[in-house]
């Protein structure tokens, strides 16, 4: 027996937004998270435009986290308060979960020191040009110094706040991952293992390492002369890459039947997913959208439905060349019949690409449209001067009710994932 | 746990390599010593040299730009590659997942401390901005999978695990799933050990005070599970069911219900074929944790392959499940035997795995 997958809350933090009402509200109105930022300016890159979690935020997830040591990795401050958030919505406390089959489904890549780690790591070089490790630890608390930290730090936390009994997982699917956390705790809720999940993912990579493993491949937006909110311009001909961001979301997922046993009110349901490895090229896909299409195509299947019951679409959208390019070619493929009802969104246009914390983040801002009935606009975009005129991304936030949504994350690596998400 | 609705899942061949070979036979053979390390003299572990990937299967590049814990897991891999060649099954009917484990984390971090001993004079900005980019793609976890799932010809669904021990339950567990809810027909699941590095060893200050260091090992573990097993197989291995569990390691933070936690995941998964501990055959696990001997009433148990070859991290639950299988007794079964696999991880995670070596036969 297959049981019914609700969401019953969520949380986020993205840059400049502490939740995801005032997310929705300020990408409706075509506000743009992205700007230059001050520590790029700081180490001199030639691009410094990016989204991130702002000072004023931070102060406000440490008096949220004040209990936590001085030393806590910000990830995991960042992990508990969307995490506090979510439980909020879904009317749940911290000690819930401890009594319930429960599980936790966490996405995050890497732990990546910054900057301030480094100095600290380059004042323990010797006369002799080399790295005194006995010096670094010693003037390091045990547990903060970077090598001390791992990728599911976040996921441990989280797992032992909350008293998780049954499944914990930490997800590294590259910019999948959120997206593949969120459908395995689906699946996981779906075939019986657990009434209920905390599920999303948490990604902290707008620094310093990151920003040199992705301009070095040429990923992020070559135009560093454009303002940094005009940088990531999804599905357009001039786009040239995407603008690294960070942020978190995490989602509850229950059955149906536990949610109704607790009362709780459902903010939307999950009814398909899929995630497929294409085995193509690292960073691009099939030229002709197929293995993104076959991708979107599994989600519809699991979520038994056609592309003819599809409102809305969620892009990966992340404005490089490439991605945009196989995306647009397997939408049009796949939905061609049914386009001109179908309207289309990247809110990676104003928010970055936050690669594992993305696909959360755009499932929540996916499930906000289905309950308020309004598509967000897609920031930067012209048709004319879009690649696809064929495809309908807004430039305007349109009021439209729709019933089902499709949330597309495609990872580096060729991991391509896409949820069916419907309304309550 | 598999349902009796799902398809069944036959575990069709294993791979490893580790300290003592690159055969499950070998980890019963002449064990490997533990040898000193070179950055740390005081401690020991089991360090592998890197191996060379066949470059029939694998780009030449990739020999030298991939770093050693993924060269492990490509080679290692590897030779499940004519087993799943022989399925003759479409590419998009093979499933891949992975654990790899957590030298991902901090492994960029220590690379520029490795750079900056190297080379103290150039700017940690100038050792970045030169670093070639496949050299930066390695450091996702799902570009090994890349490579391994382009080698193999592996389209089908995908999931990367990050973490220690749990995560090679982890990608089991979801390739199995994937096989019993009918989304594939045969699944490459890969592991591989953390890399010896440093950094291994300043993580340590997460254990708590009085914990004996684990003596790590390097290693790679892979299967190919299959929905139904092969004609020519003297055994058939069927995944009959798992459980598994999170117990908090610091005391204050685990509550009541989680008192007997392995308890309550070996009841679980000894539920899937009402199964009592006396019907088992064999359990692996480790011999020296408490918590354990208590959940099986001190019900004997085998050693899995951390004495042998030291903590494999994110590929000891598959290097285990290859030396459980090539234990002698259980090569030609005149009956059904139930193996059992417990693990406790030290970030928490447990996990139980219940197989059952039953004489070959075609699947029903």
């Amino acid at each position: 027996m297959h049981h019914e997958v609700l969401v019953t809350g969520y949380g986020l933090v993205a840059p400049g937004a502490m939740d995801a009402s005032t997310l929705f509200r300020r990408i409706a109105q075509q506000g743009s998270g992205l700007r230059a930022n001050p520590r790029f300016q700081r180490l001199g890159f030639i691009n410094t435009a990016a989204g991130y979690i702002d000072e004023e935020q931070w102060a406000r997830i440490h008096v949220a986290t004040a209990k936590l040591p001085d030393i806590t990795p910000p990830q995991v401050r960042l992990a508990e308060f969307v995490m506090l958030s979510a439980l909020v919505s879904a009317g749940l406390t911290v000690d819930d979960f401890r009594h319930m089959k429960s599980g936790l489904f966490l996405g995050s890549n890497k732990f990546c020191a910054n900057n301030r780690d480094f100095a600290v790591l380059c004042a323990c070089l010797d006369f002799d040009g080399l790295f005194d490790l006995d010096r670094f630890l010693t003037e390091q608390a045990p547990t903060s110094h970077p090598f001390a930290r791992r990728v599911d730090q976040q996921t441990h936390h989280l797992a032992a706040l909350l008293g998780v009994a049954d499944h914990v997982s930490t997800h590294a699917d590259a910019c999948a991952a959120g997206t593949v956390a969120i459908g395995t705790a689906f699946r996981s809720i779906q075939r019986g293992d657990i009434d209920i999940a905390l599920c999303g993912a948490v990604e902290l990579m707008a620094s310093e390492l990151p920003y040199y493993m992705f301009n070095s491949l040429g990923a992020l937006c070559q135009a560093a002369e454009w303002p940094a909110a005009q940088q990531s311009r999804p599905f357009m001909r001039d786009r040239c890459g995407f603008v690294l961001s960070e942020g978190a979301a995490l989602l509850v997922l229950e059955s149906r039947q536990h949610a109704e046993r607790r009362r709780a009110s459902a903010l939307g349901r999950v009814l398909g997913f899929a995630a497929l490895c294409e085995a193509e090229k690292m960073t691009s896909s099939s030229r002709d959208g197929s293995k993104y299409q076959a991708c979107m195509n599994a989600a519809l299947a699991d979520a038994r439905c056609c592309p003819a019951d599809i409102d809305h679409i969620n892009t990966h959208g992340t404005s490089t060349q490439s991605n945009d390019s196989c995306e647009g070619k397997a939408v049009l493929s796949l939905f061609g019949p049914h386009l001109d009802r179908i309207s289309l969104t990247a809110n990676k246009s104003a928010i970055g690409h936050s690669l594992a914390s993305s696909g959360a983040i755009e499932v929540v801002l996916s499930l906000l449209s289905l309950s308020e009935g309004v598509l967000l606009p897609t920031l930067n975009y012209r048709p004319e001067g879009a690649e696809f005129p064929e495809l309908r991304f807004l430039s305007e936030a349109e009021c439209a009710p729709i019933g089902t949504v499709l949330s597309n994350s495609f990872g580096f690596g060729g991991i391509n994932s896409a949820l069916v998400l419907g309304g309550a | 746990m598999m349902s009796g609705t799902t398809r069944p899942v036959y575990l069709l061949e294993s791979a490893v390599l580790n300290a003592a070979g690159n055969s499950a036979e070998a980890l019963y053979g002449q064990a490997p010593t533990a040898n000193a390390l070179e950055f740390a003299p005081d401690r020991r572990g089991f360090p592998l040299s890197v191996p060379r990937l066949p470059t029939d299967r694998f780009d030449r590049k990739l020999q030298r730009s991939v770093e050693a814990q993924s060269l492990r897991l490509l080679h290692c891999a590897a030779r499940l590659g004519p087993r799943l060649e022989a399925l003759g099954l479409p590419p998009e009917r093979v499933a891949l997942t992975a654990a790899i484990p957590e030298v991902d984390a901090p492994s960029p971090s220590w690379e520029a401390v490795a750079a900056m001993r190297q080379q103290p004079d150039l700017w940690l900005a100038q050792w970045f901005a030169n670093t070639p980019p496949l050299h930066s793609l390695i450091l996702l976890n799902s570009s090994s999978m890349a490579y391994l799932a382009e080698a193999l010809a592996c389209r089908g669904p995908m999931a990367g695990y990050c973490g220690q021990e749990g995560a090679g339950l982890d990608a089991l567990l979801e390739a199995s799933h994937n096989i019993a809810e009918g989304r594939a027909d045969a699944a490459l699941v890969v592991s591989t050990s953390p890399n010896i590095t440093p950094a291994l060893f300043l993580r340590e200050t997460e254990l708590e005070e009085g914990t004996t260091p684990l003596v790590p090992g390097e290693g790679a573990a892979a299967c190919l599970l299959g929905v139904e097993p092969a004609k020519s197989d003297t055994r058939n291995v069927r995944i009959v069911g798992y459980s598994r569990g999170f117990l908090s390691p610091t005391p204050a933070q685990a509550d009541a219900r989680q008192a007997d936690p392995f308890a309550r995941v070996l009841n679980q998964v000894l539920s899937c074929e009402h199964l009592s501990m006396s019907d088992l055959s064999a359990v692996w696990s480790d011999p020296d944790d408490a918590l354990l001997r208590r959940a099986i009433d001190n019900y004997p148990v085998r050693p899995g392959s951390r004495p042998v070859v030291g903590a494999l991290g994110a590929s000891s639950l598959l290097t285990d499940l290859a030396y459980a299988l090539a234990a002698p007794e259980f090569a030609a079964p005149v009956q059904t035997n139930y193996l059992l696999l417990l693990n406790r991880s030290y970030t928490g995670h447990l996990g139980a795995l219940l197989l059952a070596v039953e004489p070959a036969r075609r699947a029903p």
